[in-house]
């Protein structure tokens, strides 16, 4: 039988075995530095892990209470409902704003940022000190988290989301300056140097030569940061910077799970609304391949 | 004994294969011909349950095949090594490595996971690979090697499941002449060595007939031909290529120990 | 010497100029409306947001004011001792930002795993059951949707303050997020190792083992480290709903005007990023080149 005629290479080759090991000794000898190294490895990632919860105050005990709980909350949270037609429309007032929000800020910082965009471009200013002070400058508005920036500009124009849009601006500023000066460093030099044939100025390099150029990538990722604004605007409430997050917060407080699950529905559906449109914008300006902020 | 009963395989409407009756005999090597589209790859790949077939049987002594799941389809695997036109390795991974891939139903999950081969692992795959003169590239990077080279690799990672069948499907499509004879060379060798039933899929009709004891020919997802490889005519080739039949019959060369020159078809040959 | 360029005859520039006008108002009239309905969704936001110019203007001043309180002055003649009264809680601050790390660490590290186990199931190439792979994948939508602040919040309310709150808001946005990326990825790989090991006769996990995880390996490492820089600033805000890090402390003095000690943290924080920012950029870097040589 051909079971029994197969065997013979496995038996062969095991008879074989000290005349591989002698022609071989490099695949037979255990490499224990390379072993011991990943060993190593794992243990100080798994022991920073496993040491970090304890260090942090995880326990058995808090973790199965807190599930406890969790599972209790979700019962509480059903069926999602914001208990009046006032509240309601309350609610549906703070989305908007959590909307206006999104899109003041984004369209804001987008403006500010589109000069500082070619400032920070190296072709289109070749001069290093700027170059980098303003590269810097726009990492350290970038460092400063948009909750953070709210609380600052709560200090000049008060509670409400006129701060929110001030913060979703200057946070986005940042941003957007260190991206717009990426795609334009990107730009095929082709059509400036196009321009510069005919006798063009460097005014006329620029909105001839790159604007048409990089205006659709700008466009697609200012319609992406839109939507990711769309979801920081949701909270910038927490800290009193207007918006739904305002209202998620205070019933979150009051543990109204009812109200919270339907908070929490509510920006789901915006989210993807916004997220539907702004993709069909995008496609529509950029076409699909280049979609990538 | 590997026994088809009307096995066939759609994909929406087109049928692929078509009711496919077909009995090999242990340790016979089988040649399945027919022009690109036929259904070849399909048959093949039915055989290794890689593709499911929509109706039909495939048996192995006792074994249902079509009904396999679980460990039990693993174990069949095992024993019905498959070979690839693009060969299919590892690129990332080294050459042992891959050929210890042919050991992963044999050995113990738990310690292949984490790359502990058992010292007769190890043996049997570096027997295979010195059987094909390429145990010195067992440290290279899969995808650093040559065609033939990674074809070899592949028969090697085969050889190391002790399969009672081998089914190569195209193994030569991708490769030059000289690595054609090489690679042909090393199936025919484990054929007649071990025993190893060997159902190949071929486009080049001179190779096929300088290596099988048997040719089954395809066209249209059904077995038109089936018998010793004299008894298949240049018109019957000619019926089973079509248009193509001029390059697969070859310009003159009838030499067996030709097979190969010239013998490609310029036709795209999908895996 | 300069050419004229002989002229068209009259009918026919006029008909060319004609159909050049006509594209031309047509996209004209597209850029107008267009711009229409951007004015109209301006003032529509500038009514829901309660923009206000004349107080911004009127209070712009208290911005670089508030940006002058909160640096402290530092006189170059007793520079050590005006630090020192600056960063009077640097050993305190400095505890609180590794905290900080450690939780983003965590959260990542707890998110990563989640991800890369739920990835192959919500992997259209890989994934055995679509029903399954459509549940994975609603779920994934669900953690990366949901803000993390607002799982911080629930969880605060469900494990208490502090941070194990924070880690567990983090990994479930963590795994939403890395885990869709990660899915991404696992669509694109070669397929053919994956038939060439599965026809041996392995299992699904050594398949993905060996012929999946050599392929994704160094895209999910660089993902993952992103993710933790994204996660890092993220636990930096955690304290401001109570679940941990350094973040509580920036917004008490924030709210009660404790001045140097904002821009103190704010320094420290800002230091911090950058610092990660740059170490898993050199990190990814390295990734990268050892992906070439090997
Ligand atoms: N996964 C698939 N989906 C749809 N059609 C397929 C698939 N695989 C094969 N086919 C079709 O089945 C037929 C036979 O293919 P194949 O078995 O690859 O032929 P051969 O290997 O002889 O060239 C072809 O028409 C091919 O288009
Ligand atoms: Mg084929």
């Amino acid at each position: 039988m051909s079971a029994t005629r197969t065997q013979r290479f496995e038996a062969e080759a095991l008879a074989g075995l000290r005349g591989l090991a002698a022609r071989h000794p490099s695949i037979f000898r255990v490499n224990w530095p390379r072993r011991l190294l990943s060993v190593a490895i794992v243990a100080v990632l798994a022991g920073l892990f496993v040491s970090g919860f304890w260090a942090l105050g995880f326990s058995f005990a808090r973790i199965a209470g807190g599930l406890d709980k969790l599972v209790e909350f979700a019962g509480f949270m059903l069926p999602p409902s914001p208990g009046s037609y006032a509240t309601f429309l309350t609610y549906l007032m703070a989305l908007a704003q959590t909307l206006a929000i999104a899109f003041l800020g984004t369209l804001t910082a987008a403006i500010l940022a589109f000069p500082f965009g070619f400032l920070a471009a190296k072709n289109v200013i070749p001069n290093v000190f700027l170059h980098f002070s303003l590269r810097r400058g726009l990492d350290v508005v970038r460092g400063v988290d948009v909750l953070i920036w709210a609380l600052i500009w709560i200090n000049v124009v008060g509670l409400g989301p006129f701060a929110g849009i001030l913060a979703v601006a200057t946070s986005n500023f940042g941003e957007f300056g260190k991206l717009f000066s990426e795609a334009i460093e990107a730009m095929n030099k082709k059509a400036v140097e196009g321009v510069a044939s005919t006798g063009g100025g460097k005014l006329h390099q620029v909105r001839f030569g790159l604007l048409p150029q990089v205006f659709p990538v700008i466009v697609s990722q200012v319609l992406y940061y839109f939507e990711s604004n769309t979801r920081s605007a949701t909270i910038i409430g927490v800290v009193g910077a207007g918006g739904v997050g305002l209202h998620l917060y205070e019933q979150i407080r009051m543990l109204e799970w009812q109200h919270v699950s339907f908070l929490v529905l509510m920006i789901l559906l915006t989210v993807a609304v916004i997220d539907f449109v702004s993709g069909r914008l995008r496609f529509a300006i950029i076409g699909n391949a280049k979609i990538a902020a | 004994m590997l026994v088809l009963e009307g096995v066939s395989r759609r994909f929406g409407a087109k049928v692929a294969v078509d009711k496919v009756e077909l009995t090999v005999v242990p340790g016979s090597f089988v040649g399945v011909i027919g022009r690109s589209g036929a259904g070849k790859s399909t048959l093949l790949r039915m055989i290794n349950r890689l593709v499911d077939p929509s109706d039909g049987r495939i048996r192995c002594g006792d074994v249902d095949v079509t009904g396999l799941r679980g460990r039990e389809l693993r174990d069949w695997r095992a024993r019905c090594a498959m070979i690839f036109q693009q060969f299919n390795l590892v690129g990332r991974l080294d050459v042992l490595t891959n050929v210890l891939m042919g050991r992963l139903n044999a050995a113990p999950s738990a310690k292949s996971l984490v790359r502990l081969w058992g010292v007769e692992d190890k043996a049997i795959a570096l027997a295979a690979l010195e059987q094909f003169d390429i145990a010195g590239l067992a440290a290279q990077r899969a995808d650093s090697l040559s065609g033939g080279q990674q074809q070899r690799v592949a028969i090697a990672r085969a050889l190391a499941q002790s399969p009672e069948i081998i089914l190569a499907d195209e193994p030569i499509a991708s490769l030059d002449p000289r690595n054609t004879r090489i690679v042909m060379d090393a199936l025919q060798r484990i054929n007649r060595t071990y025993g190893i039933t060997v159902i190949c899929n071929l486009h080049s009709l001179e190779l096929a007939r300088g290596y099988c004891d048997r040719l089954v020919g395809m066209a249209a997802g059904r077995v038109v031909f089936d018998g010793l490889p004299e008894s298949l005519t240049d018109d019957v080739a000619r019926e089973l290529y079509g248009l193509e039949a001029a390059d697969v019959i070859g310009e003159g060369a009838t030499s067996p120990a030709a097979a190969g020159w010239g013998a490609r078809s310029p036709v795209a040959i999908p895996a | 010497m300069s050419h004229v360029i002989a002229r068209l005859p009259e009918p026919r520039l006029r008909a060319l100029e004609d159909a050049y006008g006509a594209a031309v108002a047509a996209k004209r009239r597209q850029v107008l409306l267009g711009g229409l309905v951007l004015a109209a969704l301006v003032g529509l936001s500038a009514w829901a947001g309660e923009v206000d110019l004349a107080k911004f203007f009127a209070n712009l001043w208290r911005f670089p004011s508030y940006i002058g309180d909160i640096v402290p002055t530092l006189r170059l003649a007793h520079l050590g001792e005006d630090l020192a009264e600056w960063y009077w809680g640097l050993g305190y601050w400095l505890r609180l930002m590794g905290e900080t790390l450690l939780i983003a660490y965590l959260g990542t590290m707890l998110g990563g795993l989640c991800a890369i186990s739920l990835c192959f199931l919500a992997a259209a190439n890989l994934s055995r059951s679509a029903r399954v792979r459509w549940l994975v994948r609603r779920v994934l939508e669900f953690c990366r949707t949901v803000p993390e602040i607002v799982f911080a919040l629930i969880f605060v309310a469900a494990f208490g303050l502090g941070p194990v709150p924070g880690v567990l808001a983090i990994a479930i946005h963590t795994t939403g997020a890395l885990g869709k990326l990660f899915s991404e990825v696992v669509e694109n790989i070669d397929m053919k190792p994956v038939e060439g090991v599965s026809a041996t006769g392995a299992t699904w996990l050594e398949t993905v083992r060996f012929a999946v995880l050599p392929q994704v390996l160094s895209n999910f490492a660089s993902y993952g480290l992103l993710r933790f820089e994204i996660n890092v600033r993220g636990a930096a805000v955690m304290g401001f709903v109570g679940a941990g890090g350094i973040g509580q402390d920036l917004i008490e003095s924030i709210r009660k005007f404790y001045y140097s000690d904002v821009s103190a943290i704010l320094l420290i924080i800002i230091a911090t990023v950058m610092v990660i920012d740059l170490a898993t950029e050199r990190l990814r870097h390295a990734l990268i080149g050892m992906e070439r040589r090997s």
